[in-house]
């Protein structure tokens, strides 16, 4: 067996553990997308009813609610394997980090994401979006859900350990997500005034190809520190 | 090079020498240059002298990314060779870094009341300036999260380098979505011909906030030293008590 088809072995068992840990209990899958409804009810109520004051602004109402949605479970990714040790154990294996650390944001991202895809005829209904949108806001979800989750498991190694991480996780994301919020909010918008929205999508792919690249690397560099202390 | 330069010793023996050159040319260029800007320079023909804001919002401005970017390189510094000065270096240009972009937010505030109405816009330039402000907190808040020092310093310059990163992309962005949502209805400050007379003393100020700021870094990181070397001392006296009473 060549090395490289180890990898892929090591990669593929890694995300079967991470949806087996997670779908015994489906409690956080479903939190998640309850979360990003509460999300919208209060945008909802914050702003009244009306209905052509909620066309203009339900693009930005939905990739906010799931930003924000998505946020929490975050820091759960790494915190409980740091906690119970299985970090730990894994580090003195001959698998890089860097592969396992992927296979998690990966795994992360279907885990959070595709349910969030699949109740995404939910969020069209309560918010009035545009039919014509469906197809680009399933694209820039699954792109933009790419690299918030490999942006999210570098926050979720930078506050291992920290006192008070939970607060100080979305501090830390915020500012390095807003390309995404703008990108996916230019697709939405692009496409409902009838221009082509390939432009903000060729930016968010980009975006998200860069953090593909350096994400495992520095999230297993801060795993690394995080251990040895 | 470095290895000559992170020497503790050195450091004070060199700093000690150009630090009241550096306090001479920053006082000498803040003098000229508030003279230059507030007495000395013409007011805009549609700003009045609500320009003059400019001639420390501007420098204020650079200072405030340029120190971000210095911050950053000193972290590679620091992560790369472990120079222990590194890092001081970068926790010491952290909260001028915060305080300049506070600057930048206030003085910006300040002069869009008279121009555009309001104390706020969410203006490109602003806009990224308040992100910019929050990667200088998260950077603060995450280097003092932990038990032990070193972690904070090692896990919040790992940060710095992702910023470094990023921080391009969110400017580009937020370029991106202001043309996107407002196409070129504000005035463009300064201008791209701006009188030599406003010239001369923005530049002045730029380097005597730059000087005055570099003044600042090396007291900071000199009493970060002391700090250092005093925690030593009493350790060292700590465990001498130790080994001579048990």
């Amino acid at each position: 067996m060549s090395l490289q088809s180890s990898f892929i072995q090591i990669f593929i068992s890694h995300i079967k553990r991470e949806f087996l840990i997670n779908f015994r209990s489906l409690v956080d899958v479903i939190s998640t997308i309850s979360f990003m409804i509460l999300i919208v009810i209060l945008f909802i109520l914050g702003i009244g009813p009306f209905e052509e004051k909620l066309r203009l602004i339900s693009n930005a109402i939905f990739w906010l609610g799931l930003i924000l949605a998505i946020i929490p479970s975050l820091e759960k990714t790494l915190q409980r394997d740091y906690d119970n040790g299985w970090l730990d154990q894994t580090i003195t294996s001959p698998t890089p980090m860097e592969i396992i650390l992927l296979s998690k944001s990966l795994a992360y991202w279907l885990l959070v994401i595709i349910p969030l895809v699949i109740s995404l005829p939910l969020f069209i209904v309560l918010l009035n979006i545009n039919l014509k949108l469906i197809p680009w806001l399933l694209i820039s979800i699954l792109v933009g859900g790419l690299s918030i989750s490999l942006i999210g498991i570098i926050g979720s190694a930078l506050t291992l350990g920290a006192k008070r991480g939970n607060i100080l996780l979305p501090i830390l994301i915020i500012p390095l997500i807003i390309p995404i919020l703008i990108f996916g909010v230019g697709i939405s918008e692009a496409v409902i005034i009838n221009e082509s929205p390939i432009g903000n999508l060729f930016l968010l792919i980009g975006f998200t190809l860069i953090y593909l690249v350096i994400s495992p690397f520095i999230s297993a560099f801060l795993v690394r520190i995080a251990i040895s202390r | 090079m470095f290895d000559w330069l992170a020497n503790p010793n050195r450091f004070n023996r060199i700093t000690e020498k150009i630090q009241p050159y550096i306090l001479l040319i920053s006082g000498i260029t803040l003098i000229s240059g508030l003279y230059f800007g507030l007495f000395d320079s013409p007011k805009d023909y549609q700003q009045g002298d609500a320009v003059r804001i400019m001639y420390v919002h501007v420098p204020s401005a650079w200072l405030a990314s340029f120190l971000y970017f210095t911050l950053a390189i000193s972290c590679v510094f620091y992560l790369v060779w472990k120079h222990p000065l590194a890092d001081l270096i970068s926790s010491s240009i952290a909260p001028i870094g915060t305080l300049f972009s506070a600057l930048t937010l206030v003085t910006g505030s300040l002069w869009g009341k008279p121009m555009w109405g309001t104390w706020w816009v969410w203006d490109a330039r602003l806009t990224s300036m308040l992100v910019l402000f929050f990667f200088y907190l998260g950077y603060i808040l995450l280097s003092n999260a932990f038990e032990r020092k070193i972690d904070g310093s090692k896990t919040a310059s790992v940060l710095a380098i992702v910023g470094l990163i990023n921080l391009p992309i969110v400017k580009f962005s937020v370029d991106w979505w202001h043309t996107l949502h407002q196409p070129a209805s504000i005035i463009k400050v300064g201008g791209p011909s701006i009188d030599d007379k406003m010239l001369l003393p923005l530049i002045l100020m730029i380097f005597a906030l730059s000087f005055f700021s570099l003044y600042i870094i090396i007291l900071n990181v000199k009493t970060k030293l002391i700090e250092k070397k005093c925690e030593a001392l009493l350790l060292k006296s700590n465990l001498e008590e130790i080994s001579t009473t048990g």
